[in-house]
């Protein structure tokens, strides 16, 4: 191997390793995750579906003065909600732990 | 190879169903509107499975008749629910299908009618940089003559021991608002556990103790629509002929039209059959059948040497040519003494337009394939009054569903979409519009 050849590797380590480090929720797709687990399904932007729209959630949230932080408890909990039925229901539950993106989500719910 | 085992000519395709002025070639399809319809890749995702709590938030809705695009309606939807079914380790594929890659298929579709026709013109990119116009073989194996070539989800395929070889296929379903249900969930109405590549797939034993498969004599499950089970999801609890009829008479089935690259598209047809209790040919007779002698398991027909150049194909000539095998045209009965070599292989299907009969023989289709896509025209006579079809008008709409097969597969191995509505000459997300 070459001079050049181990300065490449070790610039690309530097750069993949800056890339890495970079907070996460800065590289997240939040309303591609959003959809990836299937949260449209039930919450549209504006109508109602199964789950209130976007825009409901974001107004009530904001009405109470509530913040992610609240959302993310939503989204992790799992805790049965209402139904327009009466029915009962556990809440899904986003695939991920991490918080920065679960914070991403979030954001982007509430600024609908 | 000296020669092409096809003498198709637009001639050919044109006596059968139109004349030039007048038939699909005479259309100018720039000025028909195209509707871009996604499918998706569906894997296991039967009846039984769309009303299970697997099918997370959405078991009750869906078993209450609600449409799969109250829940499935963003703009990308097929895109993403067809690459995650795809990527690996879903539960809807438990199949890792070497080389599949197309979790999405983008299928152009256009649609217009004249007095005598309803014309429906699909375009879509295949995977594979060749037509899937091979289909299955027999290959000689020193003894004995045994099928080569299977498709992509066979064990025998899975395992390496034999090619995948399967015939491409684009497929409609049609109901006129009949078929409960069809409306809001359509082709998956069809779809159930116990069929085959599904889950919990029938046994030979199963089949033979049942009543209604045994009644039909039939030795495998296929489609069928809830209403023709005492229990939809039980493919076992069949109605009996009787009731099935009743169901039949009151119309309460779905047509499904299959183009085949191989086995249909060689005489310029579209095969014709319907759902109902299984997946049913149309009464008279298809365009294509086994090749195969049932008590020998010898050809029954070989290539005509003098008109085509071989009698046989070996391995690596396939996707080297159109290796179509057409009673009428390059096909002579077999010969057990013609110096048979180990390797040889002729078509396990024998096609022919001129014995296609009845209703079954009801459906054309003009097709090529340039630069990676597939244009299909398939064309559907007007106010068909067959028992087993759907009628099409002028004025009427119809709930549609459409499947692509691709890159050597059959069964669940295709691209789907969700039901969508065609009117002939009427407002719908796909309208046919008439013909000067």
């Amino acid at each position: 191997m070459t001079k050049q050849h181990i300065h490449s590797i070790i610039l690309s380590a530097a750069i993949a390793g800056l890339c890495l480090s970079t907070p996460a929720f800065a590289q997240v797709d939040a309303e591609e995750i959003f959809k990836e687990n299937d949260c449209h399904k039930c919450h549209h932007p504006t109508k109602a579906k199964k789950g209130p729209s976007l825009a409901k959630i974001a107004a009530k949230y904001k009405e109470k003065k509530l913040d992610e932080k609240e959302a993310i408890k939503h989204m992790t909990a799992g805790k049965k909600v209402e139904l327009d039925d009466g029915t009962k229901e556990d809440h899904k539950i986003i695939d991920t732990k991490d918080v920065a993106v679960q914070t991403a989500v979030a954001k982007w719910m509430l600024n609908r | 190879m000296k020669k092409s085992a096809l003498f198709l000519g637009v001639s050919v395709i044109v006596a059968g169903c139109a004349s030039m002025t007048s038939g699909p070639q005479a259309i100018d399809w720039n000025k028909i509107p195209a509707t871009k319809v996604t499918l998706f890749y569906p894997g296991q995702s039967s009846y039984e499975w769309l009303r299970s709590e697997a099918h997370a938030g959405a078991a009750k809705e869906t078993a209450r008749g609600d449409a799969c695009v109250s829940c499935h309606d963003d703009p990308k939807e097929e895109q993403r629910q067809g690459s995650k079914i795809l990527r690996g380790n879903h539960p809807l594929e438990p199949t890792a299908i070497a080389g599949k890659k197309n979790g999405y298929v983008d299928l152009a579709v256009q649609a217009a009618y004249d007095d005598k026709n309803a014309y429906l013109r699909f375009q879509w990119k295949t995977q594979n940089p060749y037509p899937g116009t091979e289909h299955q073989y027999l290959r000689f194996d020193g003894k004995e003559w045994k099928v080569y070539g299977f498709p992509k989800l066979d064990k025998v395929v899975q395992e390496g021991r034999q090619p995948g070889i399967y015939e491409d296929r684009m497929s409609i379903m049609i109901d006129d608002g009949k078929v409960p249900g069809f409306a809001q969930q359509g082709c998956w109405l069809t779809c159930h556990d116990g069929q085959r590549d599904m889950p919990k797939q029938f046994t030979k034993e199963d089949v033979a103790a049942n009543a209604l498969l045994t009644a039909l004599k039939k030795s495998d499950v296929r489609k069928y629509l809830p209403e023709t089970r005492g229990n939809p999801s039980d493919w076992k609890t069949g109605k009996s002929v009787e009731e099935i009829a009743r169901i039949k008479e009151a119309g309460r089935f779905v047509d499904l039209i299959q183009w085949r690259a191989h086995r249909s598209h060689a005489v310029g047809m579209a095969d014709d059959g319907f759902v109902l209790e299984f997946r049913n040919g149309d009464a008279g007779k298809d365009m294509f059948s086994g090749n195969a002698d049932s008590k020998t398991h010898q050809p029954k027909f070989m290539w005509d040497e003098k008109k085509v150049g071989y009698k046989s194909i070996t391995a690596d000539q396939l996707r080297k040519g159109d290796h179509f095998l057409i009673r009428e045209q390059n096909a002579v009965p077999f010969d057990p003494n013609a110096g048979w070599k180990v390797g040889d292989m002729v078509p396990d299907y024998l096609i022919s337009r001129e014995d296609a009969k009845g209703s079954a023989a009801e459906n054309n289709a003009v097709a090529s394939w340039k630069d990676g896509m597939w244009t299909v025209v398939i064309v559907r006579p007007l106010g068909l009054a067959n028992s087993d079809d759907k009628t099409l008008k002028a004025g009427g709409v119809y709930n549609v569903g459409f499947a692509v097969h691709d890159d050597n597969i059959t069964t669940r191995g295709h691209q789907v979409s969700y039901v969508k509505t065609l009117g002939i000459g009427a407002k719908a997300d796909i309208t046919a519009v008439k013909l000067n």
